[in-house]
């Protein structure tokens, strides 16, 4: 009896009398957008359209591949293949690796199935499984030639596999050999993969062997495979050429998409013989590889432009080194096509930690030369966070319980969190469950937390002096906890010394110091390869130097100028276009936003800020404005004061508010009291102001955070932190103004950042004053409140693009370090 | 022969700009004084961020 397959409605021989049989394609979950789409919309009669579809382009049989991570594969088969049953003619192909999927769908369908596939992956087990369904249900089969060893790649191998299959499905359950159509296996040569250079040559070689040596069976080829990374339109033609070769080697079917193969009479001699050059590696020009040559002739024939040669180029990369660059560039492009590509060949997870994780090392690696500035970075996070979102549907949900867990916290007192989302963002994409508890999260909301979630690690982040302090404090708390979890320390306050001296002794866990979000996972790897210590520091290293003059002598002679007024003042609407020129660009650029020129060149450095930095600073400027995302206000005030000590006594009516001050250990031994005159000199008159940018832009950032948009969220939000800058050093030229002190103003913006201007303002939190306490008595002497300005009991002010400022008018008033 | 002149450094966090020409002079460091000379431990005078923190800026 001739092998044959069969529906409700008609028999079709496996051996076509012209061969090959087609096999339709597009009915496959992972391999088809289209068919997927409607699958995940349970739109049962769109996906039979699909199968109807292809029979009319010629199909003889059909594929039917419903695999998806996330849904029943077993619900969706049996709906799917119930409804081809009975509306198509076409008998079908049961495409899965599941034995109770493939049991029930034979079970119920009304006909003769081939089932896809079978393989030796486990070294039989699998095999022995369904070989015994396939007999049971009289059903052929699809047999890959994979070993314990994975895909055979030379012609032997193939051979040899082959005949293994064979051995088992006919010798231990009595199949019939002209029921196995074995698959060769087909790898691309379009990606220039240099391993691969041959393979179709090794196919073909192998279809040969294996009809030759094991007589009856027959051959199936997955034959789009062959193309991948090619143009579009010159894969059409290399798979016609290669399915035409492949059935002179004897093949009898190929699983394709049915439309898309041309008769070989179609194509043309020259095209031909460019195509057979590259199957069978023949090289016919000394410099110029096949593959190279088969690129440019369909490149010319298409008559490409540049552009396209170019976007032919990046086609013919192999799809990992593309998703590679992908996560380098930052590119979201083609990400889901390269991501389909490549599902084909390995697991999510495979594509998780072969190619996308070490893409991102790769890029904290730039990051840490300096050859990659932090915009980029995170792009490229970004580009990863897709690609990860990408995936998460085809990936098993079972990973959760495995992956190590780490609680994330901006401490106490302290609103600096981009650093610590930025830790977040590198530690999320390498695969860790991330709990981010936020900012100003006290030590024992950090407790319970601990307790509640148990993570691995737990990383404290803080920006502020005082935050160290916070971290240093709390250490003895979180082992009297005992929380058992090693502590990861980051954020610009911290030095190594500080966590290896002050920090870890105290906690009964490594305690480890991170300069970055990198070294961050790197601690994190560390912990996994339990090889994680606590930071040790050698106290044989150099004191570090403090700036400023040691000898400085505080005249005390300087006139008091005259107030425009006593107590506050609310200003509401500051024009923009009077803060806008004080915006500091340069640490908007190169700081906040973190376009460094680094290695580059001048040139090129001016390249990238006359290209992208500067249109994007105005474009946020013109959409600031335009979209009332900036509304600048200010409170602020004069007040009779005067020195005592260390301290600045306040007085407004009558009350009376204490500002103390600290002073410097080392010579000169300065203290913001200083630059005010004791009630014996006559009392001075102290200026304070808190400026707002208001609440909008902040609602904003938040927004493009939890949307992942992590480089618009850090470009906008060192716009905001700027701008708030700029509007603190507007008001203080104002006060100067006002106080008629400006007498000499800095001819540039340089000049402002050195404070060649008379006096200083001292911003509370800054090293002078670092007592956010005294935002109490600020708040006292100016009510911002009016403004929507509060104040948190952790003395953070609200909105978060607020600053606040003590001004001092003394001329030798200007910033220094205690 | 022409003198070479030396590449001055910006600050980044605050945009203090390091000019070899000037030295530094708060923090005793002399006129003629490279960037990459500068006393271990010299911070930025203005923020007192530490040299990593620099970008070079003509
Ligand atoms: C942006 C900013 C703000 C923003 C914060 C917005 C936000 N949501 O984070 C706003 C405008 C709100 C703000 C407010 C204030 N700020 Co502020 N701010 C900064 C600034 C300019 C940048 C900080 C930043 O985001 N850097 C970029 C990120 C990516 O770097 P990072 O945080 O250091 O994080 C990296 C590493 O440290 C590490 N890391 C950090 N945390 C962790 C955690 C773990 C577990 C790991 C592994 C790694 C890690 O990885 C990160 C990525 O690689 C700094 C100056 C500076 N250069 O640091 C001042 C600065 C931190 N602020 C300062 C001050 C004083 C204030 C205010 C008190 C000012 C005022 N008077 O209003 C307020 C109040 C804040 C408070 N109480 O917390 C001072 C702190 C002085 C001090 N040492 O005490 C600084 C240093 C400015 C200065 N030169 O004086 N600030
Ligand atoms: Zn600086």
């Amino acid at each position: 009896m001739k092998p044959a397959l069969a529906s409700l409605y008609q028999a079709i021989e496996l051996r076509q009398p012209i061969p090959p049989l087609l096999i339709g394609e597009r009915m496959n979950a992972n391999g088809s957008k289209r068919f997927r789409d409607r699958l995940l919309a349970d739109d049962w009669a769109g996906c039979v359209e699909i199968g109807v579809e292809q029979e009319k382009r010629g199909a003889h049989v059909l594929d039917v591949c419903v695999a998806y991570a996330g849904r029943d594969e077993k619900h969706d088969m049996l709906e799917l293949v119930r409804r081809l049953a009975g509306t198509v003619k076409l008998p079908l192909m049961i495409d899965s690796t599941t034995p109770e999927v493939i049991e029930a769908a034979l079970q119920i369908y009304p006909g003769r199935c081939i089932v896809n596939s079978i393989n030796l992956e486990d070294g039989g087990a699998y095999l022995r499984r369904v070989c015994a369904l396939l007999k049971k249900y009289g059903a052929a089969a699809v047999a890959l030639t994979i070993h314990k060893g994975g895909m055979a790649m030379q012609a032997p191998e193939k051979i040899a596999t082959a005949r293994q299959i064979l051995d088992i499905a006919c010798g231990e359950f009595g199949m019939r050999p002209q029921d196995l159509l074995f698959d060769a296996l087909t790898f691309t040569i379009g990606a220039g993969d240099e391993t691969l250079r041959d393979s179709a040559l090794q196919t073909l070689e192998g279809i040969r062997g294996i009809k030759a040596a094991l007589p009856g069976v027959g051959c199936v080829l997955g034959l789009s495979n062959i193309s991948f990374g090619l143009a579009p339109a010159s894969r059409k033609i290399l798979n016609s050429v290669f399915l035409h070769e492949a059935v002179l080697a004897g093949l009898d079917a190929a699983i394709v998409d049915a439309g898309s193969i041309l008769p070989l009479a179609k194509i043309d001699v020259a095209d031909r013989e460019t195509c057979h050059n590259l199957l069978f590696d023949k090289h016919t020009d000394a410099d110029k590889k096949p593959l190279t040559l088969f690129i440019e002739h369909f490149q010319a024939k298409a008559g490409t432009t540049p552009e396209k040669a170019n976007a032919d180029a990046e086609a013919k990369k192999p799809a990992e080194i593309a998703l590679t660059d992908r996560i380098i560039e930052g590119s979201k492009e083609g990400l889901e096509d390269l991501l389909e590509i490549l599902m084909r060949r390995m697991p999510p997870v495979e594509i998780i930690n072969r190619i996308l994780i070490p893409a991102m090392r790769e890029v904290g690696e730039l990051f840490g030369r300096g050859e990659l500035l932090l915009p980029f970075v995170l792009q490229s996070a970004e580009a990863m966070k897709r690609a990860v979102t990408l995936l998460e549907p085809h990936m098993p949900a079972v990973q959760e319980g495995h992956a190590t867990k780490i609680l994330l916290a901006t401490v106490q007192g302290d609103v600096h969190d981009i650093g610590k989302n930025l830790v977040d963002i590198i530690l999320t994409n390498n695969g860790y469950k991330v709990f981010n508890l936020g900012i100003k999260v006290p030590a024992e909301v950090i407790i319970e937390k601990a307790r509640e979630l148990k993570p691995d690690l737990i990383g404290l982040s803080g920006l502020l002096v005082k935050s160290a302090l916070v971290m240093k404090e709390s250490m003895r708390q979180y082992r009297e906890a005992a929380l058992g979890a090693p502590i990861l320390l980051g954020g610009a306050a911290l030095t190594r010394k500080f966590v290896a001296l002050d920090c870890a002794p105290d906690y009964d866990h490594p305690v480890v110091y991170c300069a970055d979000a990198f070294a961050g996972l790197q601690a994190v790897r560390d912990f996994e390869a339990g090889k994680l210590r606590s930071t040790t520091f050698d106290t044989a290293g150099a004191a570090p130097l403090k700036p400023g003059l040691k000898n400085l002598e505080i005249d005390r002679n300087q006139p008091v100028p005259a107030p425009p007024f006593l107590g506050f003042r609310h200003v509401r609407d500051i024009p923009l276009a009077e803060v806008f020129p004080y915006v500091n660009t340069e640490a908007l650029f190169r700081g906040r936003w973190g376009y460094r020129r680094a290695k580059l060149t001048a040139e090129d450095y001016e390249k990238i800020l006359a290209e992208k930095v500067r249109p994007l600073y105005a474009r946020l400027q013109h959409d600031s404005v335009s979209e009332g995302l900036l509304q600048p206000q200010a409170a602020y005030g004069y007040f009779r004061c005067f020195a005592r000590d260390d301290e600045v006594v306040v007085r407004d009516g009558q009350n009376e508010y204490v500002f103390g001050f600290p002073r410097q250990g080392a010579p000169p031994h300065l203290c913001i009291a200083d630059f005010f005159k004791t009630e014996a000199e006559g009392g001075d008159i102290a200026g304070f102001f808190v400026v707002t940018i208001g609440a909008q832009l902040g609602e904003r950032t938040q927004k493009l955070f939890e949307s992942n948009q992590y480089h618009d969220y850090l470009m906008l939000h060192g716009f905001g932190t700027e701008v708030t800058d700029a509007l603190a050093e507007y008001w203080h030229a104002v006060m100067r103004h006002e106080l008629g002190i400006a007498g000499s103003e800095p001819a540039t913006k340089a000049g402002f950042v050195t404070q060649d201007y008379q006096g200083s303002r001292y911003g509370f939190g800054y090293p002078a004053c670092p007592d956010l306490g005294a935002q109490l008595p600020v708040f006292a002497l100016l009510k911002p409140d009016a403004l929507g300005i509060t104040l948190t009991e952790n003395m953070q002010m609200v909105p978060e693009f607020t600053t606040s400022a003590i001004v001092a008018h003394h001329p030798q008033a200007k910033y220094f370090a205690v | 022969m022409t003198e070479q002149k030396l590449q001055k450094f910006i600050c980044t966090n605050c945009g203090y700009v390091y000019d070899p020409a000037n030295g530094d002079v708060m923090s005793h460091v002399p006129p003629g004084t490279a960037f990459e000379h500068l006393p271990e431990g010299w911070v930025c005078p203005v923020c007192y961020v530490t040299t990593d923190q620099f970008d070079p800026v003509d």
